[in-house]
């Protein structure tokens, strides 16, 4: 069941000179409970400016958001509901903790302002402090940020965000600050907290391979377009848009030889010669597919801005290379 | 071969160095450095540590925040400030036109000055601050010659600048930008073609693409290795990202709490990793391609290295730690299983199992058969690739 859904979500963003940037082109996608959706894409794509689209720190420019069939609200009372229902945990855990304010201080503020009754205010931080592993609760309700590592600071985090008993968590690269090896025991966390809550989770991370294994589906944004959305397996194994091939591509390999390595590296690095990355031309926006530029597969009908083709049931990609009438299927 | 030992250099060194053949193929040895930051209590960041880096490798260094990897880096080069110190330790560099090794402890301030960005140069994390805001990119190369090269003139530095950034893939007339006019990728080019300005044998490269993109990282990556071998350096290559190490690197240490706790070619240790530390690193991020396995990474967080540390620093995290771990401290030996393998990976040749395990080093009573004579479990030596013990969750699809 679908609990949020977006349409046509766009941010705009003025830049010096009056100039208006779209940082987010028309997004539509949908959060379902007990599930996991992965938005991945470089730095700069957008992925974050729709987290914070969607919990309402940045205002759309247009487009609608739609909590469980009902308009997103906008101000006032209406605006304090949705809020409480759709949290965001943040990558940094050491900006996002006040560090004079207790562990109990941060959970606890969520709870006052959601209204929980206070008798039983404190029964519910330590209830919340051991559904991320914080324990013993009383122990570290005490703690203040500089006494935690990153990873406790994370599930402090973790916990401020699950205290108003939301529907919907958004988790802007919610690891990538943290050291690879607890890396997993938070991703694992809130892959737990979203099955036993039947939570619909958003996770946003530049990691393909986390994104894959703790995921249903996967959108894959580029220059604040989404260019592939489909199940994590498939547009992971078999991507259908040149730039999520290029993703993929780019991933390390740990399970071929040296050799290979290398011949890879050099048949990559002739290829570039062609085209000299650090001087890659970025094109300008709106008119045509914005990735043509980078992309090794453009052709003439890539000036026209693409639709979303479907690749499969569940799986679109926005290149002609999948037009089914065959415009790029002959040159392809 | 490498000796990354922790004890005086005894049997292991030798038979390495009968493998290596020659004297001249170690640019860099470092013995039992150690490091600490002053402090009430010292942090002992780097502890005793050792390593040989040969001419023409990439030796990668991977290990968690505070694990004293960056530290070690700027040991290296010297480049310790209080309230860090050296607190023991000599590391010797041997150039190659074969004049007498250099004892870069010894090194007077002048000399110091010459001796590095020559020899050895740095590259760091984060280019946006290894470059100067206000100054043109022309504008530091040239401070690069001037100092180094006094009797170039502007000309000839013009020259070799647009030289240098044509090398690493940017435009020539990039002379005249200054860095905020470039993206992440291309400051990155720019640090490393400033690092490689003065011919250096050593390039000790910091976290060098933490903050790119995977893209825009593996072009830099590509460009690092056919530099390497165009030019004919040495990289010492830190970073908490073993895959990326794997990828990359020759041969790796894998440090943990100050110690490296494992070292060996790549491909061996990331095939047949022995130390419970490694296991759980290689464990801890999932593989892009394969099969969904659960994945638990390493639980627990790393030692205070304020106190002193008796046994073996990562038992407190270690499911497979037993009587002797807290009290014994583990010396680096060659792994129980290493024999078992001949095959030099990438090296193109074929090996003896003795020589092949000389290569490899672990700290962990596991491999102690004094101690443990059924030798380390076999979780931690089994093939990677082999289906993990826990079956596949599903997910939410």
């Amino acid at each position: 069941m679908s609990i949020l859904e977006v349409r046509d979500l766009s941010v705009e963003f003025t830049q010096r000179g009056g100039h208006r940037l779209r940082a987010v082109d028309s997004v539509s996608f949908d959060l379902r409970a007990g599930e996991t959706l992965a938005l991945v894409g470089e730095s700069g794509s957008g992925k974050s400016t729709v987290a914070r689209a969607l919990c309402r720190l940045v205002a759309p420019s247009s487009g609608e958001v739609l909590l469980r069939g009902a308009p997103a609200g906008r101000r006032g009372q209406a605006l304090r509901r949705y809020r409480r229902e759709v949290q965001l945990v943040l990558q940094d855990p050491f900006a996002s903790l006040n560090p004079s304010f207790s562990v109990e201080h941060h959970v606890r503020r969520p709870l006052r302002i959601s209204g929980h009754p206070r008798a039983r205010i404190d029964q519910r931080i330590d209830e919340l402090l051991q559904s991320v592993n914080l324990s013993p609760p009383r122990v570290m309700a005490k703690k203040y940020p500089h006494e935690l590592s990153g990873g406790q600071r994370q599930r402090v985090a973790i916990a401020r965000a699950l205290a108003p008993d939301p529907a919907v968590m958004l988790a802007d690269e919610p690891v990538s600050m943290l050291d690879v090896s607890i890396r997993l025991e938070i991703l694992n966390l809130l892959d737990a907290l979203k099955r036993d809550r039947n939570l619909a989770l958003l996770y946003i991370t530049h990691d393909l391979a986390t994104a894959r294994h703790f995921s249903g589906r996967i959108m894959v944004m580029y220059r604040g377009e989404i260019v592939e959305y489909g199940p994590a397996d498939e547009v992971i194994l078999n991507p259908a848009h040149p730039y999520t091939q290029l993703l993929e591509s780019a991933v390390p390999r740990a399970a071929v030889t040296r050799d290979q390595l290398t011949v890879a590296r050099r048949a990559r690095l002739q290829e570039r010669k062609t085209a000299p990355p650090a001087e890659r031309r970025e094109l300008a926006a709106d008119t045509g597919c914005r990735f043509r530029g980078r992309c090794p597969r453009a052709m003439d009908i890539c000036t026209t801005h693409p639709p979303d083709f479907a690749v499969s049931a569940e799986h679109t990609a926005r290149c002609w290379l999948h037009d089914p009438a065959g415009v790029a299927g002959r040159t392809a | 071969m490498t000796t990354m030992s922790q004890e005086p250099m005894t049997t292991a060194s030798a038979a390495a160095g009968q493998l290596s053949a020659r004297a001249d193929d170690v640019v860099l040895r470092a013995e039992h450095i150690s490091v600490e930051y002053a402090g009430a209590a010292p942090t002992r960041a780097v502890r005793n540590v050792s390593l040989e880096l040969r001419r023409g490798e990439v030796l990668g260094i991977a290990g968690e925040s505070g694990c004293g990897k960056s530290t070690l880096a700027y040991a290296l080069a010297r480049l310790l400030r209080p309230p860090a110190s050296l607190a023991g330790g000599t590391i010797r560099f041997y150039g190659r036109d074969r004049s007498d090794p250099v004892d870069i402890m010894a090194l007077d301030a002048a000399a110091l000055r010459r001796f590095r960005w020559a020899k050895v140069s740095m590259v760091f994390q984060s280019a946006m601050n290894a470059l100067n805001p206000v100054i043109s990119v022309g504008k530091q190369f040239a401070d690069i010659f001037i100092e180094h090269v006094p009797e170039m003139d502007r000309a000839a530095r013009d020259e070799r600048c647009r030289e240098l950034l044509e090398m690493v893939g940017i435009a020539p007339d990039r002379i005249r930008s200054f860095p905020h006019e470039l993206s992440g990728g291309m400051r990155q080019r720019v640090v490393i073609a400033m690092a490689l300005a003065l011919q250096p044998e050593i390039v000790i490269m910091d976290e060098p693409t933490t903050a790119l993109d995977v893209v825009v990282q593996q072009e830099i990556l590509d460009e690092i290795l056919r530099l390497k071998e165009e030019i004919g350096f040495s990289v010492i290559f830190i970073t908490h990202d073993l895959s990326l190490l794997l990828d990359i690197s020759d041969r790796l240490a894998i440090m943990y709490a100050g110690e490296i706790v494992e070292y060996g070619y790549s491909e061996q240790v990331a095939a047949r990793p022995s130390h419970p530390y490694t296991y759980g690193l290689l464990h801890s991020f999932p593989d892009l391609r394969a099969d969904r396995h659960e994945l638990r990474g390493v639980p627990g967080s790393p030692p205070d290295l304020r106190t002193t540390i008796d046994g073996c620093a990562f038992a407190p995290r270690c499911k497979f730690a037993f009587d002797p771990c807290p009290s014994i401290h583990p010396e680096l030996r060659s792994p129980s299983h290493a024999p078992r393998l001949a095959v030099v990976p990438g090296a193109g040749q074929v090996i003896g199992p003795d020589t092949y395990s000389q290569g490899w080093g672990v700290a962990c009573h596991l491999h102690d058969p004094r101690l443990r004579p059924a030798g380390p479990p076999a979780e931690i030596t089994q093939p990677a690739g082999s289906p993990a013990p826990a079956a596949a969750e599903g997910d939410d699809t």
